[in-house]
């Protein structure tokens, strides 16, 4: 490197902007009126297509198609949609028969730096995973919409995938959410769980858990 | 008996005489490049601890026999080809140990692999997260993935094998610990560990509950989760909780104990090793006493009798009981009631408010009723402070008598009003609270709710010992000191400083900033205690200045949460300075150079 020859002294380094060059105006522009009528009928044009032809209302406005211009989504009867990997609303994940997930182990509350989780453990009396919440509450005044509880989560128990944001209220309590509002959408259930080796606490008589079954959708292994 | 571990095995051959040069009874050997002399019979493990080095073990337990089963404490030493446990070889002259050689780590990982070969790893519901020796020993010599691809055995997941006890046969590791421990320790070999290879696991006999009053001990010398204590399960995450040094309140032997708690509400004792009190262990039914810090609390000032006492401001109600007793002050009439449960600077305290606030010149003494006695801890005074109460009342001139007498007394109808420090009778409550009726005026000061609040005309909230600082003198005579855990709840104080809120009250310029500055001015006066400096007494000493008493950081755990994993200060300075054996109460500092101790009476082998 030290022996190339040194490249020739550079122009200096450009700016982030470009000023636009000076041009000599020309006769139409020195004359006014023909480039005011020339951005009257601009306008006029725009407003005779917003006004004659109707509107797309996909909210999509990136993508509407038509000689409509309007880009305004009426919200709320048009929603635009959030990107994949939107973090939305919690939700506690169910199992098939409808408990949550949640094992109540605490590690979105660990994890938690708005602290707006609170749990309770109980236990099941039969029941092949013993802990359950008996309160799951979240915050959502306080919930920063992190997504750490998911990441933290060793079992699947807490999604971020309903794909809509908290709904205001009037008042303080009932934007905290318990179990009762949180546990909806789609069971999750994978070839791990507990309860596809053993229905409770006790022994199998083999000692050995029944056969994994495959899981739906799962072809024929 | 199906499995019992065989008998400790002959040590091997010891090494020749020590050379002229080295200090006699002492052992010269080399761990890991560094010298060590150690006392003849240490075995590696603690050999090794004298210089900081830490050898992973799962079944070595300081104060039971050795059962060498775990084979985690496999070293390489110089005297034989093959690894050698640790926990069984006594150190021999000039043995050169290695303990983290190639082949010890790979030894270090078989063997937690194997441990791990059945065990569900379902720390998420498991209440020994976070104080699990597989979980730390995984991350520190495994770090592996589960290589074997055939489902794992499945046992028992949840036999209540006991009232306190329950079993997870999946998550032992056979390391037989409770079983030495009610074999050797509390002698009543309720456990036994039975099947044979793959299949072994621990268990109850039929019939036969894990009901002895030690049971709970297996609860904390478990090393992983199998034996898990059902009375605060699922209660708290382990690595939530805080530990504070404290003393058991439930006898006159005063266990040494860590309150474990977390955002003010305590969730358990564990015990605090003392060789010269409790050695390593407690009883269930002091392990249970942490309930009274927690339930029942009584943390309002009432005014008025009969339950319809109103909560005012304390400093309101002690100006208005005050009032009240003084024109009884030095009358026979007035009754002064005393509960062994209050700390020694509580007794200070109430004693000088009796002697020259109220110029009594004999109180009663109060207290739980005498209970269960056995060879091993327990004792029959079930009060933590009896024997410094006599000291206190002694020392102040104010003639002690017992509960009885005073029930004679209000019979007789020579008690006309009564102020009870504590209220803690010897008798039904509610018999007491009944008989107590006929009363003029009755002040308390409680910790918890009962007949006697009810039938009190002030009543003022009284912290318990996790929410002062403070001492107890157990039936040895050894004053133990404990630690506040926490600020006390709402708006309890400790009995002292009611007691100087009535002196104030009464005229009387007592001001004590701490607990300590009362020790200070009011010990000297009694002569038990006169020898003793409160800085000196047990753990901790002082606070650390600065230190947030409530936790503030965001998951309410102070700085230095985890305080088990390094040498606490009080056992640095146990080590360090050589105090007669009376005067270090609370202290557990194990002398690790030496070997262990011989079995205390009564603890067969």
């Amino acid at each position: 490197m030290s022996d190339a020859p040194k490249p020739p002294p550079k122009a200096p380094a450009p700016v982030a902007y470009k000023a636009p060059e000076l041009r000599p105006e020309t006769l139409p522009e020195r004359a006014f009126v023909p480039e005011l009528l020339r951005g009257l009928a601009v306008s006029t044009s725009h407003f005779l297509r917003n006004l004659l032809f109707s509107r797309d209302p996909s909210p999509d406005v990136l993508h509407r198609r038509g000689p409509n211009l309007v880009s305004t989504v009426q919200y709320p009867e048009e929603v635009a949609p959030y990107p994949p990997g939107y973090r939305g609303m919690h939700r506690l994940v169910p199992r098939p028969d409808g408990n949550p997930r949640c094992v109540a182990c605490y590690m979105c509350a660990t994890i938690c730096p708005a602290q707006c989780i609170y749990i309770e453990a109980g236990e099941y009396p039969q029941d092949p995973i013993e802990k359950f919440p008996r309160r799951f509450e979240i915050d959502e005044l306080r919930c920063i919409v992190c997504g750490l509880c998911v990441e933290a989560c060793p079992k699947d128990a807490i999604r971020m995938d309903t794909g809509t944001h908290c709904k205001p209220t009037y008042d303080r309590p009932t934007i905290v959410y318990g179990i009762d509002r949180l546990l909806k959408g789609p069971a999750v259930s994978h070839r791990t769980d507990v309860w596809f080796k053993r229905e409770g606490s006790d022994p199998p008589a083999d000692g050995h858990g029944h056969p994994i079954p495959p899981l739906p959708g799962e072809g024929k292994s | 008996m199906p499995d019992q571990p065989a008998p400790p095995k002959p040590p091997p051959p010891q090494a020749p005489a020590p050379q002229p040069g080295a200090a006699p009874a002492l052992v010269n050997l080399v761990i890991d490049g560094r010298p060590v002399q150690a006392k003849p019979g240490t075995n590696l493990i603690e050999a090794a601890n004298l210089v900081g080095i830490d050898i992973p073990f799962y079944c070595y337990h300081r104060r039971l026999s050795i059962a060498a089963n775990c084979r985690m404490c496999l070293v390489e030493v110089s005297n034989a080809p093959k690894l050698v446990p640790a926990c069984q070889t006594p150190v021999s002259e000039g043995l050169k140990v290695t303990t983290n050689s190639p082949k010890v780590m790979d030894s270090h990982r078989s063997v937690e692999e194997l441990l791990l070969y059945n065990h569900p790893v379902d720390c998420a519901i498991c209440d020994q997260a976070g104080e699990c020796k597989l979980q730390d020993y995984y991350m520190q010599y495994d770090h592996r993935p589960y290589r074997p691809a055939q489902a794992k055995l499945l046992r028992h997941k949840r036999k209540e094998i006991g009232p306190l006890v329950v079993l997870d046969q999946e998550r032992c590791i056979l390391c037989t610990r409770c079983v030495r421990f009610m074999r050797e320790v509390a002698q009543a070999p309720q456990l036994g560990v039975f099947g044979r290879g793959n299949r072994e696991y621990i268990d109850i006999f039929p019939g036969q509950p894990l009901d002895n009053k030690y049971a709970g001990n297996t609860i904390d010398i478990c090393p992983v989760g199998a034996l898990l204590s059902r009375d605060n399960r699922f209660k708290a995450r382990a690595f939530f909780l805080s530990e504070t040094p404290s003393i058991c309140a439930g006898c006159a032997r005063g266990c040494n104990t860590f309150l474990d708690h977390y955002d003010g509400v305590a969730y358990r004792y564990r015990p605090r090793e003392n060789d010269a009190v409790n050695q390593a262990w407690m009883c269930d039914d002091g392990r249970l006493t942490y309930h009274r810090l927690v339930d029942d609390r009584q943390t309002r000032a009432l005014a008025g009798r009969v339950g319809s006492g109103q909560p005012r401001p304390v400093d309101e109600v002690v100006a208005a009981a005050a009032e009240k007793l003084r024109p009884l002050a030095g009358q026979t009439g007035l009754a002064v009631l005393v509960s062994p449960q209050l700390s020694v600077e509580d007794l200070l305290a109430v004693a000088l408010l009796a002697r020259e606030g109220l110029s009594a010149t004999t109180i009663y003494e109060g207290g739980f009723a005498d209970g269960d006695q056995d060879d091993l801890l327990l004792r029959a005074d079930k009060n933590p402070n009896r024997l410094g109460l006599r000291w206190v009342a002694a020392a102040f001139g104010l003639e002690l008598r017992p509960f009885d007498a005073f029930l004679e007394a209000v019979d007789e109808g020579q008690v006309k009003a009564l102020f009870a420090a504590g209220t803690e009778v010897p008798k039904e409550p509610s018999f007491v609270a009944g008989v107590l009726g006929t009363l003029e005026l009755i002040v308390t000061q409680a910790q918890s709710f009962g007949p006697l609040v009810g039938v009190s005309d002030f009543c003022l909230p009284a912290a318990p010992h996790s929410e002062c600082d403070g001492s107890f003198v157990n039936f040895q005579g050894r004053v133990q000191r404990f630690q506040r855990a926490y600020p006390p709840r709402e708006e309890a104080q400790p009995h002292w400083r009611l007691a100087e809120g009535f002196l104030k009250s009464l005229g009387f310029a007592h001001r004590w900033p701490t607990a300590r500055d009362l020790f200070r001015e009011l010990s000297p006066r009694v002569p038990d205690l006169a020898s003793f400096d409160w800085d000196e007494l047990g753990p901790g000493g002082r606070p650390a200045p600065g230190l947030a008493a409530r936790p503030a950081a965001a998951d309410a755990r102070p700085p230095g949460y985890r305080e088990r994993v390094v040498t606490p200060p009080w056992q640095v300075k146990a080590a360090r300075t050589d105090r007669p054996a009376a005067q270090d109460g609370g202290d557990g500092a194990p002398r690790a150079a030496e070997p262990p101790r011989d079995p205390p009476p009564g603890v067969g082998r």
